[in-house]
């Protein structure tokens, strides 16, 4: 038994992943990110103008939000298919709600708030249904979530009918789009905040701390006492409630509830999330490393875009990254 | 197949030494095994054993020395070459997949094939052939993970049989046979001896040793003390060899102060079956000890008590209050505790930090958390603390856990028994896989827990240990308590014994 | 819509006992499956037509083919998402060189054709050693790497047409392969029914068929027991990638171009749930083809039953994700329930 557990102390890479020091290795993102971002800098001087560098930040601040909606499941050992599908069923939910009470006498900040309300109840939903097939009958997440990815699609193309809503009210735009503080467009505020937040919630909370453990070794959480389904739950809602915010943002910046809005966004969450640095096998990963994510695809895409590589060539290298940047998470637990 | 003269040995093993992530587990290994005897590896859990049968078999490679079979060298061993040798290992942890049947899982890895297609006749032909040999009551068409644990040794032991080897390394293949099972092992063995076949046994039951045994190698701390012939060795000789000690120094003596009942089970079935109609108490002040084979159900006891198996009938009482919700957040709420047995599955999540595994099961507890927000300050004072009374080596707070030794590793599990308040304690074998200093403090911290009034529950396969350490100890067989003994009625012989009468009970209730 | 769910309602009423040991003994999945066929039959005449049978068949086949592939893979214990994007690039490396052998050798259709076909499988069997690759030698998990080589795969067959239809195939291969019905049925169906006849002998009587089941249901015994891990997994994703090109193919013959769009997400979702409904294990080791082949048929049936009775188009995907979630939940606790421990 001993020299069985002796064999197993070597640490597994989520062992090193879940680790918080800062080694050389762990800098190779963020150089990856600065290199790449100077050089397409140099390549093109559009880059560096300011409408290009709000525009970076703005489309690094939905793909953030996303990616830790995706982290958050990740980390506890989950992973949320139904990601986007869900963005578009809220964001089609929300404009409906807004159009619909529009046409009413209700005031503005009414109708924003009740729309906002919407979206975020829709995403709770999805959150409350794949939280609790995953939580209470342990159902793997791939599947309990490809199940809601339909469900989810369905309700989005029924209530739109496959159309674009529109009759959403000014200040819907300017509070999630528009509006600036401190010169900031609205959703990097929104982005950051959360992203604050997120980072305490995962760190300081009782919740993290068993999101963490669970994601690292359920069974040994499980006969710690730690409440495992309430947690996974949790997570599920968390996440769902994050995409939501997402959509309705990215709603706001369209201009109509889309039913198409989602996309390709679970899949490009999850690789923003693990190019960040969490790992499908649980317990590792942070608001730090999905903001890290998406910043490296949002610059590489961006640059790409403005040196006018093709969208084509853009999801190669995009594919690429993906699977390199897991091979050099493995590299690097390897050797250490 | 094996003429060789008795004395030459086929298997020769010279300065065999292996380190894992630094933590030396075997130091210049000397180790030989003749054609057609049995030569016993002895040892207490962590002496090195494993690793040593593990490198006999190709699994691990070892880090230095000479390995010779049939007078050829032999490195870069892996487990198939080693097999293709003719050295077949049985062990403890099954080499089986859980959706084929016995028969697929009997040829893995060497199917009978014509012409590319699978022989399913020859391949069934020749299995049922096997197992009828050996007498086991094997269906060939079971899924294997549907089978029982004795089923799935016997489908191993089968399954290493069937190519014909020439060493044959079983790893404690009593553990989970009942006695009848056993029996027929060990006639299987002799037959085995005289046809030639090197068998390499690890046990540390005496009783087996001495029937079986032709000579035995004495490991301690992965280093070899000596391999002595087993006619005429004293079981008191191989105890002191293995220990490195007088047994009496091993165990502290405790002061048991029995006062009132901490927990009271009756007629507690649970765990489907593994736990039948068990009336159990245990009192504070006092440790209980619960004895019994592998698989005798004496763990699923405790952990149903805890809540995490499945009850069935009967009910649990806590300091005279029945329990209806039974889970491991409620019972820690009423003050149990239960360090589980396997520490790596159960016990910790590994690549987490020591401070977060040591409070991962007081995380409702007001001082660490409120209101769902931790105080991490506090926590990491809480933790400093009980890891500090428990001399955890390093005494590194924000270590990952899986970087620590057996020993370590349970020290950081038992911190959570100092993190909250607790009356009960149920140990699962708590000294599996540490050594022996640190066996010393964990009975020192059951010690402790005495003084402190609590009730402690002690589980192990080591029936020395919970001899030494129970006040009163039960023992289990079958999933049912067999005898409680007492004061100077525990003895091993009395236990032992206990399990044989056990035994004629089933053999007469089966043949009526 | 009111048929299965009214079954289903009668049934979680009836005698649960018998009915579940019944339905542990043959699965859910006939049963459903038959109750609906003959609801159809009794509701609309359209349903058993001629046209409507062979639609249903050609739709089934080419689900039933790429999901061998998936099912074959998960039982291995890994994951293949690229399986729509190999759909979609071996459709069009089809058609590109069907059209550039057609200008090459006019006339000889047989060779432009097997240019074509050769081509389009090498291309599936070379993006699953891709794949393969990366999982058995480099590692990687089955989802990242496939999820990887599904944006590359994806990615180069938008590039090599720019996501415009290529045309130009010989008409032959059309009409006699891909819209041919052969003794009353679909060519496609053919093909799927000898893939599946390989693939059952495949399992019952190679070693290839015992070790991937061994490896996805304990990958430590198989390689303790010395089988190449490596070697079986590289050849689960080969074959998958080969099933998935095959699926290609036979979508152009029927369409008559190749198209990007065959693939995609869409596809690789329904190879997963025809395989999930079919009781293929996402934990490894347990699936049986006959099961995969019958969940298409009944995903098909489902959605050419759900258009029949007029139901929303767009409705249609709740009841493929009520569906797979159910059928999934209920596999979990028949496993619970069985494995002790």
């Amino acid at each position: 038994m001993t020299d069985r557990e002796a064999s197993m102390s070597a640490p597994s890479p989520a062992a090193l992943a879940g680790r918080i020091h800062v080694s050389p290795v762990q800098l190779i993102l963020p150089a990856g990110v600065v290199i790449l971002f100077t050089g397409f800098a140099l390549a093109d001087h559009r880059v560096m103008s300011s409408a290009n560098l709000i525009n970076i930040l703005q489309q690094t601040s939905f793909l953030f939000l996303f990616a830790m909606a995706q982290t958050i499941v990740i980390i506890g050992r989950g992973f949320d298919l139904s990601l986007g599908p869900t963005a578009s069923m809220v964001s089609v939910g929300s404009a409906l709600a807004m159009a619909v009470l529009g046409t009413g006498h209700a005031g503005e900040p009414v109708i924003v708030l009740a729309g906002l309300a919407a979206g975020a109840v829709l995403g709770a939903l999805v959150g409350v249904f794949n939280g609790s097939v995953v939580g209470f009958l342990r159902v793997t997440p791939f599947v309990v979530t490809l199940g809601s990815f339909n469900i989810a699609t369905g309700i989005a193309t029924t209530l739109s009918g496959g159309h674009p809503v529109q009759g959403m009210p000014e200040l819907f735009f300017q509070l999630l789009s528009t509006g600036t503080m401190l010169g900031l467009p609205a959703p990097v505020v929104i982005a950051i905040a959360v992203g604050l937040v997120i980072h305490f919630v995962l760190r300081r909370t009782v919740f993290g701390r068993g999101l963490y453990l669970i994601g690292t070794n359920a069974r040994a959480a499980e006969v710690a006492g730690v409440p495992i389904r309430l947690i996974l739950m949790s997570a599920y809602i968390l996440s769902s409630v994050l995409t939501a915010l997402g959509a309705m943002i990215l709603t706001a910046r369209t201009g109509s509830g889309e039913p198409s809005i989602g996309g390709t966004l679970s899949l490009q969450s999850a690789a923003a999330a693990i190019v960040g640095g969490a790992s499908f096998s649980g317990g590792s990963g942070s608001a730090g490393t999905a903001l890290l994510g998406s910043l490296f695809i949002i610059v590489l895409s961006n640059g790409m875009n403005l040196v006018q590589i093709s969208g084509y060539v853009q999801m190669i290298v995009l594919g690429v990254i993906v699977v390199a940047g897991v091979l050099l998470d493995r590299l690097r637990a390897q050797r250490s | 197949m094996a003429k060789e003269e008795a004395s030459e040995p086929i298997l020769i093993l010279r300065g065999i030494t292996k380190r894992f992530q630094g933590i030396t587990a075997l130091r210049q290994v000397d180790f030989d095994v003749r054609a057609g005897e049995v030569h016993v590896l002895f040892g207490e859990n962590g002496a090195g054993k494993s690793t040593l049968i593990n490198i006999i078999a190709g699994t691990f490679q070892p880090d230095e020395g000479a390995y010779r079979f049939d007078g050829l060298h032999l490195s870069h061993l892996t487990p198939h070459r080693a097999r293709g040798a003719g050295i077949c290992a049985v062990f403890q942890e099954f080499s089986l997949a859980p959706n084929l049947t016995v028969v697929e899982n009997l040829f893995l890895g060497r199917e009978i094939r014509r012409g590319g297609i699978l022989d399913l006749a020859t391949m069934r032909r020749r299995a049922s052939d096997l197992i009828e040999e050996l007498g086991f009551d094997l269906e060939l068409d079971r899924q294997v993970g549907m089978l029982s644990r004795a089923h799935q040794q016997m489908v191993e032991i089968a399954k290493a049989l069937l190519g014909e080897p020439r060493i044959l390394i079983l790893d404690e293949p009593t553990a989970s046979l009942t006695e009848r099972e056993a029996g027929r092992l060990f006639e299987l063995v002799a037959a085995l001896k005289a046809r030639g076949v090197g068998i390499i046994y690890v046990s540390h039951r005496m009783r087996e040793i001495r029937a079986l045994a032709d000579r035995i190698t004495v490991l301690r701390d992965g280093q070899l003390v000596r391999t002595l012939e087993a006619a005429g060795v004293q079981d008191a000789d191989l105890v002191e060899l293995m220990t490195g000690r007088k047994i009496d120094g091993l165990f502290p003596t405790f002061d048991h102060k029995p006062g009132r009942v901490a927990i009271e089970v009756q007629g507690l079935s649970a765990a489907r079956g593994a736990v039948c109609d068990v009336d159990f108490v245990a009192h504070a002040g006092e440790i209980t000890g619960i004895a019994g084979l592998v698989g005798c159900g004496k763990s699923e006891l405790v952990r149903a008590i805890y809540g995490l198996e499945q009850i069935e009938h009967g009910e649990i009482r806590l300091h005279d209050v029945a329990q209806n919700t039974l889970s491991p957040r409620h019972s820690l709420r009423r003050g149990v505790v239960y360090f589980p047995a396997n520490r790596a599955t159960e016990g910790l999540a590994l690549a987490r930090v020591v401070r977060e595994n040591a409070s991962m099961s007081s995380l409702d507890v007001r001082e660490i958390a409120r209101l769902g927000l931790l105080d991490t300050r506090n926590e990491r004072s809480l933790v400093q603390q009980a890891v500090d009374r428990l001399k955890l080596r390093p005494p590194n707070l924000e270590r990952p856990a899986g970087r620590l030794s057996g020993g370590n590793r349970q020290k950081v599990m038992l911190a959570r028994g100092l993190m909250r308040d607790l009356s009960v304690f149920l140990f699962d074998e708590p000294t599996v896989g540490i050594d022996v200093g640190a066996k010393r403090e964990v009975y020192d911290f059951m010690g402790r827990l005495l003084q402190a009034g609590a009730a402690v529950v002690v589980v192990s396969s080591e029936l020395p240990e919970v001899l030494a350490l129970s006040n009163r100890l039960y023992v289990m067989h079958h999933g049912r308590i067999v005898t409680q003994l007492e004061g100077s009625e525990k003895t091993e012989q009395n236990v032992l014994a206990s399990f044989f009468r056990s035994e004629a009970n089933a053999a007469t209730g089966a043949a009526s | 819509m009111t048929v299965e769910e009214a079954d289903m309602r009668s049934s979680s009423r009836g005698d649960l006992r018998a009915l579940s040991r019944w339905i542990s003994a043959i699965g859910i999945l006939p049963v459903l499956l038959t109750v609906l066929i003959l609801g159809m039959c009794i509701i609309d005449p359209r349903f058993s037509g001629v046209a409507n049978v062979t639609n249903i068949l050609r739709n089934a086949s080419v689900l039933a083919i790429v999901a061998f592939g998936q099912a074959l893979v998960l039982i291995a214990g890994g994951f293949d998402l690229s399986v729509g994007a190999i759909v979609a690039l071996a459709s069009e490396i089809a058609a590109v060189t069907m059209r550039w052998a057609g200008t090459a050798f006019p006339e000889q259709d047989a060779l432009i054709i097997a240019l074509g076909v050769g081509a389009a499988l090498g291309t599936g069997i070379l993006v699953g050693l891709v794949n393969g690759i990366c999982v058995a030698v480099l590692r990687i998990s089955g989802f990242i790497a496939t999820l990887g080589s599904m944006s590359v795969t994806l990615g180069i067959a938008l590039i090599i047409t720019n996501g415009i239809p290529v045309y130009g195939l010989p008409q032959s291969f059309i009409t006699q392969f891909g819209r041919a019905r052969w003794f009353e049925f679909p060519s496609a169906a053919y093909v799927a029914i000898a893939i599946l006849l390989v693939l059952a002998f495949v399992q019952r009587r190679t070693v290839l068929g015992r070790y991937l089941y061994a490896i996805g249901g304990n990958s430590e015994a198989a390689i303790v027991s010395g089988i190449s891990t490596r070697r079986y997994q590289i050849a689960a994703y080969v074959i998958s990638g080969l099933l998935a090109a095959v699926t290609g193919l036979l979508l152009t013959a029927l369409v008559g171009s190749g198209q990007a769009s065959f693939g995609g997400d869409l596809m690789m979702l329904q190879s997963i749930a025809a395989a999930v409904i079919g009781g293929v294990s996402l934990h490894g080791g347990v699936g049986r083809f006959g099961m995969v082949a019958l969940s298409a048929i009944f995903l098909s049936i489902l959605s050419n039953a759900l258009n029949l009775l007029r139901v929303d188009s767009r409705i249609q995907p709740i009841f493929i994700g009520v569906i797979l979630i159910c059928a999934v939940a209920l596999d979990e606790i028949r496993r619970r329930r069985t494995v002790h421990d």
